[in-house]
């Protein structure tokens, strides 16, 4: 089978496994409400996750693609997992479990067809992947802290500038 | 020779199917989970029972002596204080519907946020000692004991639900998991467990008020100098009334409308409004706190902080009482107010807006009216020059706060108030609006910087719903009629959805009034330019020549 055929006809299998090993990451009596229900709404995390899927599988398999455009489908489950997950291997490690569903349902037929090249270049652009968004978990994680300096600013902020005005008010009396 | 780990292993994916009971897992306190604990001294002066020092990462909490004894002791007499917990912790029959419907669950994905099973952490003490069942047949009947890992473990769970009451609206039974939570918590008071971001203030209003502490005259500096900078804004600097006797109106709004950005333009907005209206009210040193962190600390501490309201009210023979944007606020007012503080000073009356005539019935008992109800009817009434198109840059949506929403039913108010001030309006997705409405993830004394995270993935479904019409629709604000709404939703949405900013309803009610001897509107509350003005100018100019 040809290597193209055999992406397009495994794709289904492939982000269904990749989906079930991102869901393992979760507890176990949490798996059920993640798989079955599919409001994009009331389960957000499952929609988060089935996007970044298909972006994901689009990208990596060499499919017409933008950087902006991946970045854009891979962002809010990146961001779900930049607040979920206590170290950055914890929440990107998911992009990695990847690999071995691809070696396992892809390589053995491309290894047949004599595309092995083709096979290793979709591994790089998992890899590219996810080095980008190792960056978008990092511009998260920046936002984060960020928000943290800015909220203790802003729950005082008129106190802030009331005591400012005050002292400026004490230095003019002398 | 030792091997690397694989990726798999790294990131430490679970077996297929667990080795313990899911009671049996234990939650981790990780930093970043857990809100701070309340100081020791803080406890102290509000007679807090076995105030001490203690670390939720540490093993040991420092337990009094008879910890056990005090929590079942304290159980039992809630038990039988509330007839309400007794048939929550009897009627449950664990049918899931609540399971998938908090948003702690949805963003954390960890089953004990469930609120069934939340529920469950107490109702397992429950079967112990006060069901046969589980008298008899003890862990088959789901019974379990106290120790000193369940005590942590109701912690955990108690600080990271909102009590926002999303899982009661789809519960058959209508089982109130906020008030178990709220149970929980009292209970864990009286071991000397509470948090730094809910009880100091709480202090801080029982000595002078206010969250933040503020003494009386400092109060009304920060008010004067929110009203020059309405004068900058407008050219006409508003009235600031503080403690007048037999004023008709005594308006009580949280006081982070005071401080916080963004906040103190919402409260600009009130002083704005209520100029124009040339409304007898006045506002208080006193009474000078809306929010009620009490109600986050235990029953009495709630009744407690509420009474000021009542009494101020009295001292200053004022008719009714006019509330500003908050939301447990309401959720105290509209539930409990009446029976923690009533009846109401014999000198209230039935509210009735001196604009219009109408007289709010519905709050004929507390003798509170909500401003957007208030503002509501003067729009309704057209005693209101408006000029919406100020806040034309804005594509607005509104974040319904659990408490008004839910607590009390204001649903369309503030949406006809929002759509006479903006002509942009979108609604988010029905299923995170309205009674449905998804909380911002902080709520209930949970906003402290220390656990951002937690917060941000507990506001996940609220922050998807924001960033969904930002996409859609191009949607770039956030209207919310609460304050802690408005110090936790400017994180979310520059998380979620960046570019979205957040503000009250009184701050767009007050950029698009038309005021009696104003200056030409250049610029909006938070002095940012008014996009379009200055071209307009030019054009005239140019016309003009």
């Amino acid at each position: 089978m040809r290597l193209t055929e055999c992406l397009r006809d495994e794709k289904e299998e492939i982000l269904r496994l990749w989906m079930e090993a991102v869901y393992a990451t979760y507890p176990f009596d949490a798996k059920g409400v993640l798989r079955t229900v599919s409001d994009p709404f009331g389960n957000p995390g499952a929609d988060m996750t089935r996007e970044a899927a298909h972006a994901l599988y689009d990208a990596v398999m060499g499919e017409e693609t933008t950087v902006d455009g991946v970045k854009g489908a891979l962002e809010r489950f990146v961001k779900l997992r930049a607040v979920q997950r206590d170290t950055p291997s914890r929440a990107l490690g998911v992009f990695h479990l990847l690999k071995p569903i691809m070696r396992q349902r892809l390589l053995p037929h491309c290894t047949d067809s004599g595309e092995l090249n083709g096979y290793l270049a979709a591994e790089s652009r998992l890899d590219s992947l996810i080095l980008l968004a190792f960056d978008m978990y990092m511009a998260d994680r920046e936002t984060l802290a960020e928000s943290r300096v800015k909220e203790i600013r802003s729950q005082h902020a008129q106190l802030t500038k009331w005591a400012q005005a005050f002292k400026k008010s004490l230095l003019v009396a002398g | 020779m030792a091997k690397l780990p694989a990726p798999q292993e790294l990131i430490a994916s679970r077996p297929p199917f667990p080795g313990e009971h899911w009671l049996a897992l234990k939650p981790e306190f990780s930093p970043g989970s857990f809100c701070y604990p309340a100081k020791p001294d803080t406890m102290e002066r509000l007679h807090m029972p076995n105030p001490h020092e203690w670390d939720p990462a540490a093993d040991d909490w420092g337990l009094p002596e008879n910890w056990e004894k005090t929590l079942c002791d304290a159980f039992a007499e809630r038990l039988e204080k509330h007839r309400s917990l007794k048939l929550f912790m009897d009627i449950c029959v664990r049918c899931g519907a609540c399971a998938d419907k908090c948003h702690f669950f949805l963003g954390t994905n960890d089953p004990k946020n469930m609120p069934v099973l939340r529920a469950e952490l107490l109702r397992s003490l429950y079967r112990r000692d006060h069901t046969m069942l589980g008298k008899l047949l003890g862990k088959t009947a789901g019974a379990r004991g106290w120790d000193k890992s369940v005590v942590k473990e109701l912690f955990y769970y108690a600080y990271q639900c909102t009590e926002c009451r999303r899982c009661s609206l789809f519960c058959p039974y209508g089982i109130d998991t906020a008030e178990i939570t709220m149970i929980v918590r009292e209970l864990l008071h009286e071991v000397g467990l509470g948090t730094h971001w809910i009880m100091d203030p709480v202090k801080n209003c029982s000595f002078t008020g206010n969250h933040l502490g503020i003494q009386p005259h400092s109060f009304v500096e920060i008010v004067e100098m929110l009203a020059d900078d309405c004068e900058t804004v407008t050219g006409i600097r508003p009235k600031t009334p503080f403690n007048k006797k037999n004023a008709e109106i005594l308006f009580i709004t949280p006081s982070g409308d005071v401080f916080a950005d963004p906040g103190i333009y919402t409260f600009m907005g009130y002083l704005l409004l209520f100029h124009q209206l040339d409304l007898d009210y006045t506002l208080s040193t006193y009474a000078s706190e809306g929010g009620n962190f009490g109600s986050f600390t235990s029953f009495n501490m709630a009744k407690k902080l509420n009474a000021k309201m009542y009494a101020e009210a009295e001292r200053l023979n004022a008719k009714w009482i006019l509330g500003g944007e908050c939301g447990h606020m309401w959720r105290v007012i509209n539930q409990y107010m009446d029976t923690y503080n009533g009846p109401t000073p014999a000198n209230m009356i039935p509210p009735t807006s001196p604009v219009t005539g109408t007289v709010f019935s519905n709050a004929a008992s507390t003798k509170m009216v909500h401003i957007a109800e208030f503002t509501a009817d003067l729009i309704y009434h057209n005693k209101l020059k408006l000029d919406p198109s100020r806040n034309d840059h804005i594509v607005t949506t509104f974040h319904d706060s659990c408490n008004p929403s839910r607590g009390m039913g204001l649903l369309d108010e503030p949406r006809y108030v929002l759509k006479a001030v903006c002509n942009n309006f979108v609604e988010m997705p029905e299923n995170t609006i309205r009674e449905q409405t998804f909380c911002c993830g902080a709520g209930s004394g949970l906003n402290t910087e220390e656990i951002m995270e937690l917060r941000m993935r507990a506001g996940m479904p609220r922050g998807n719903a924001l960033r969904h019409v930002q996409q859609k629709f191009g949607v770039n604000h956030m209207a919310c009629v609460c304050a802690i709404d408005r110090a936790t939703l400017p994180p979310l949405a520059n998380y979620w959805a960046p570019g979205v900013t957040v503000s009250g309803l009184h701050e767009l009610v007050a950029n698009a009034l038309v005021m009696t001897g104003e200056q030409k509107r250049t610029m909006d509350l938070r002095q940012e330019d008014l996009p379009g003005v200055e071209e307009d100018e030019t054009d005239a100019q140019e016309g003009g020549e």
